[in-house]
């Protein structure tokens, strides 16, 4: 049978009809099928139907008179091949695959119990089996439980149900009727955690289906309401009635363990609760110097809670539960959707806390958001910050959250377009920004200001980028590929902005008002800024495909080709410019003074003036750093191009050799961001060959050594860097051992065994260290 | 997009990925084998088998029929003498209407018959009916830990489009792979 005649309307009619008329056979009696018995009850049909705009042919169907089909049922099955199916229109791929064989162990949950299983037991079931004890628990339970909750939280923020994890705790389900104090307290403060770490997550919103799954068994979690205010008061409370009582034991060492655990639930709760309401306070520096004193405390306390680890119940060997008592590992085995039984790993306590100990770190490290005020320091932030903590939801939640609890919210209670405005004047300090400046209140150059700032506003695209550092590495680069398009209309309207104000420059000119003009003079400090962080984009979009194992060896040479092409010259300059521009303006206001000083004041004033330049010399090259390292991974970027020409020249890339193959497919599918981009042009595939054509003229050997070269330039710029950090470090091993493979190259070695070489990309995500194998 | 659940496998299919940089198909072409398309439902359990076998991921009864009777020209077995020892189930529909998409479902070939180049010569079957077909593009998942079918597959001009994140029920990454046949432009991705 062929494609189209599955699908075709009589068969499915036929099938349909056929099924309905064998229906009404069944139940004579009825002239009309009830809802509930068409399955019409059912929630999941009942959702479907909600959903679907078939819905409405679906509830006709029962309500009619039928017709007996029978006959050209059988004759309709008699077209059909053994084990061929009729095809609903709506039953599609999807539907297939989520479709559960019953009894098949990969597919059908229930086949993970035994017959003598009993079912697992509720809270209720729990306290009357006398499995689980309410009150006068020992330390030791105490301990397991808690640390068994902590292994729940970790294994949630990993990814795994709430359910399957969290709810398998039979004391989350209902804490008011805990009697033990410190276990009650302790289950509402985890229960809170909840509803806040989850308030936090749906607000930073850089969650994605494979992060973290916001939704879980909403009925337990209502049961008792959040009232997150009160947990820290409830958490010190008990914790200071343990520490009285303990002070009257011979041996207090358990107690306190159980303190301890206490004492770095409350202060891991304020942290988290007061991130979330950082969006409605007013002082945030202040909220921020809580947080920042809380995680100090919780990350003492965690070394103290490690060593005390044997302290609790031990989870049993071989069982699922954390914990041998209050868990039911099962329970919630029946309520999950309908789909293939996942494993679900509840990871051990040791790695659990050492999960905390990192959050608790990175929470730290976000804090430091605050001291970066402009959009240039902000930007690196978060770069460096997904490279460190791209793993974990919550850390980049509450960097999210840190940095603006609304879009147009950074550092408190700043306009977004007042933000990027005093950004563009920290980057490259266009005279219209300086309010001291003479047009600075000049309703037009205000207006066009207004327009602009208003326009990258509108776009979303610089807050956009700040907001994709905060998704996962993967989902990065997607979204960076449609970040790079919308570049193109901002630059637009940013290089007119620069033409209005050089206009206007040159109107004051021919009005004869020279100083006015001569302040005006406009360079292109507004596209400047803009196409700095495109370029950005584009090298991160780039050389995020070595980190994804995205490219294939054979690709490296057009990957690093570009960048050392152009992409890293054309940052360097937009620096390099933005620094001429900042030294252009300070000699001119050194020179301005400098007339003022001499024709008016005295010697004293004089002596101020000239200090001033000085001290601002220094700070006029903000860039020299990132301008250096940039110079390094240019050097790395033509090693690479290079040493690939080589290898390949060589024959000792494998190529792929298949007729369906065309390089320049790849070529332009790897660039397409690119493409729509007014600038940088795209380069063609044409182009590039010519470019490589000639690059790869000279020998193998020579290739190699010109390698080489550029991996010594590499070097010799990362080891002129003043206190470089692990990523210099790492990169300047690279460049050595790279340097020294290809000279090995260039001598002939292994002329014989053309191998490709191992590209190891442990000490760099862009950069690899070439192995000879 | 219903397609992008669909998972692939392929185990140790590739030649030796250390041996020499330049390998094509003639040199390894099996001819010992024969290769032929679904024809009836007593294929269909020949299927299950050799599928169940390699993959971790379930796959329903309807999954094998859904691709096999819709595009039995795309299911392909590779047979010596009467034994099946390899069979890749694919399918082509229109995404994006007028483009035609290919897509490679499954792919197995027998464990003692690996390293002969049965598995590519099943997919150069594969995508050269779907290029008949006008195919503009083909593309596949694959678990980022199966070396041998990445090396597969990029031998045959695949690029790499995406890692898609615990994309598999054992929480393993995945791949999506894309070769495309015409060069369609500025296409927009239907697996977003």
């Amino acid at each position: 049978m062929n494609g189209s005649s599955v699908v075709e309307p009589p068969d499915f009619q036929a099938a349909t009809a056929a099924a309905a008329a064998a229906a009404r056979a069944s139940s004579s009696e009825q002239d009309e099928w009830s809802a509930s018995e068409c399955g019409f009850l059912d929630p999941e049909v009942q959702r479907v139907m909600r959903s679907g705009s078939a819905a409405e042919d679906i509830t006709q169907y029962p309500m009619h008179g039928w017709v007996d089909v029978t006959k050209e049922f059988h004759d309709a099955c008699a077209e059909l091949q053994p084990g061929e199916l009729a095809q609903d229109m709506l039953f599609g791929l999807f539907e297939a695959m989520s479709a559960i064989e019953i009894m098949d162990p990969k597919m059908d949950v229930g086949m993970g119990f035994d017959k003598q299983d009993l079912p697992p037991p509720s809270f209720e079931a729990a306290i009357a089996m006398g499995a689980i004890k309410l009150d006068d628990l020992t330390p030791s339970e105490l301990i397991g439980i808690f640390d068994a909750l902590f292994s729940c939280i970790v294994s949630w923020l990993e990814g795994n149900s709430m359910d399957q994890v969290l709810f398998t705790c039979l004391y989350l389900h209902a804490p008011s009727k805990i009697k033990d104090k410190a276990l009650r307290v302790f289950c509402t403060a985890v229960r809170n955690l909840i509803v806040v770490i989850k308030n936090i997550i749906a607000g930073a919103a850089v969650n994605e289906e494979e992060d973290f799954q916001l939704y879980g068994n909403s009925a337990l979690l209502g049961a008792e309401k959040a009232q997150p205010a009160t947990i820290f008061g409830s958490l010190k409370e008990v914790e200071d009635e343990l520490v009285r009582k303990s002070k009257q034991l011979a041996a207090p060492e358990d107690w306190m363990a159980v303190v301890h655990r206490l004492r770095f639930m409350r202060h891991l709760f304020q942290v988290i609760y007061q991130v979330e309401q950082m969006a409605n306070i007013e002082s945030s520096e202040e909220t921020m110097n809580e947080i920042y004193k809380n995680l100090n405390v919780a990350s003492e306390l965690l070394p103290l809670i490690r060593r005390t680890l044997d302290r609790g119940t031990q989870p049993e060997k071989g069982s699922e539960a954390p914990n041998p008592m209050g868990f039911s590992p099962r329970i919630h085995d029946r309520s999950q959707p309908p789909a293939f039984p996942r494993s679900i790993k509840i990871r051990d306590r040791p790695a659990s806390y050492q999960f905390l100990e990192e959050m608790v770190t990175r929470f730290k490290y976000a804090c430091k958001v605050i001291r970066h005020k402009d959009y240039y320091s902000a930007l690196n932030f978060f770069i460096e910050y997904s490279k460190k903590s791209g793993q974990c939801i919550l850390s980049r939640s509450v960097l999210q959250s840190l940095f603006s609890a609304n879009i147009r919210v950074a550092h408190g209670k700043q306009p977004m377009k007042q933000f990027l405005r005093h950004s563009v004047q920290i980057f490259n300090s266009p005279p219209v920004l300086n309010t001291k400046h003479p047009v600075a209140a000049d309703p037009k150059v205000q207006q066009h200001l207004e327009n602009f700032f208003r326009y990258c506003i509108n776009m979303n695209t610089f807050t956009q980028f700040i907001r994709i550092c905060g998704f996962n590495r993967a989902r990065q680069r997607d979204k960076l590929a449609r970040l790079i398009e919308n570049f193109d209309t901002i630059q637009v309207d940013a290089a007119r902005l620069d033409s209005l104000m050089n206009q206007l420059a040159n109107e004051k000119a021919m009005e004869g008002n020279e100083p006015l003009s001569t302040a005006l003079k406009h360079s292109t400090h507004f596209s400047t800024w803009v196409l700095y962080n495109c370029f950005r984009a584009m090298f991160i979009f780039l050389m995020s495909g070595f980190e994804l194992e995205l490219y294939a060896v054979h690709e490296f040479l057009y990957i690093y080709w570009y960048p050392y092409e152009f992409l890293v010259g054309f940052l360097v300059s937009a620096l390099t410019r933005t620094e001429n521009i900042l030294l252009a303006q300070e000699e001119y206001a050194e020179h301005q003074s400098k007339i003022q000083s001499n024709s008016g004041s005295g010697g004293a004033a004089k002596n101020r003036k000239a200090a001033k330049p000085k001290k601002n010399k220094k700070q006029q090259r903000p860039y020299r750093a990132e301008i250096v390292f940039y110079h390094a991974l240019l050097s790395l970027c033509g090693g690479m191009y290079k040493a690939m020409g080589a290898l390949t020249k060589d024959g000792r890339v494998r190529l792929p050799l298949s007729k369906f193959d065309n390089e320049e497919i790849r070529y332009n599918r790897r660039f397409l961001p690119f493409a729509t981009l007014t600038s940088p042009p795209p380069v063609s595939y044409v182009e590039f060959k010519n470019i490589r054509d000639h690059m790869m003229r000279p020998s193998a050997e020579e290739l190699y050594s010109y390698a080489a070269k550029h991996f010594d330039q590499a070097r010799n710029v990362l080891e002129s860097i003043q206190n470089p950090d692990q990523e210099m470090l790492d990169l300047l091993q690279i460049a050595r051992t790279n340097f020294v493979v290809m000279n090995v190259l260039a001598r002939g070695h292994q002329k014989e065994v053309k191998r490709q070489p191992e590209f190891d990309f442990s000490k760099h995500n862009y950069f690899p260290i070439i192995k000879l194998k | 997009m219903s397609d992008t659940d669909a998972k692939e496998v392929v185990k140790d299919v590739q030649m030796d990925s250390s041996g020499p940089c330049t390998e094509s198909l003639e040199k390894t072409q099996p001819w010992s084998y024969t290769f032929c398309e679904f024809e009836d439902e007593s294929q269909l359990k020949v299927i299950q088998n050799m599928i169940d076998k390699e993959l971790s991921e379930p796959y329903s009864i309807y999954t094998y029929r859904y691709f096999v009777y819709n595009w039995p020209d795309l299911c392909l077995f590779a047979m010596d003498g009467d034994r099946y020892v390899g069979v890749i189930v694919s399918k082509l529909d229109m995404t994006l209407p007028g483009v035609p998409q290919g897509y490679i479902a499954m792919l197995a070939v027998d464990e003692a018959y690996r390293k002969q180049g049965i598995g590519k010569t099943l997919v150069v079957m594969a995508i050269e009916a779907m290029a008949l077909k006008d195919a503009a593009m083909v593309v596949l998942e694959t678990e980022m830990t199966n070396k041998p079918a990445l090396a597969l597959y990029e031998s045959l001009g695949f690029i790499r489009e995406r890692r898609l994140l615990r994309y598999y029920m054992n929480g393993v990454d995945a791949f999506r792979l894309k070769l495309i046949i015409q060069d369609t432009g500025n296409l927009p991705d239907t697996d977003d």
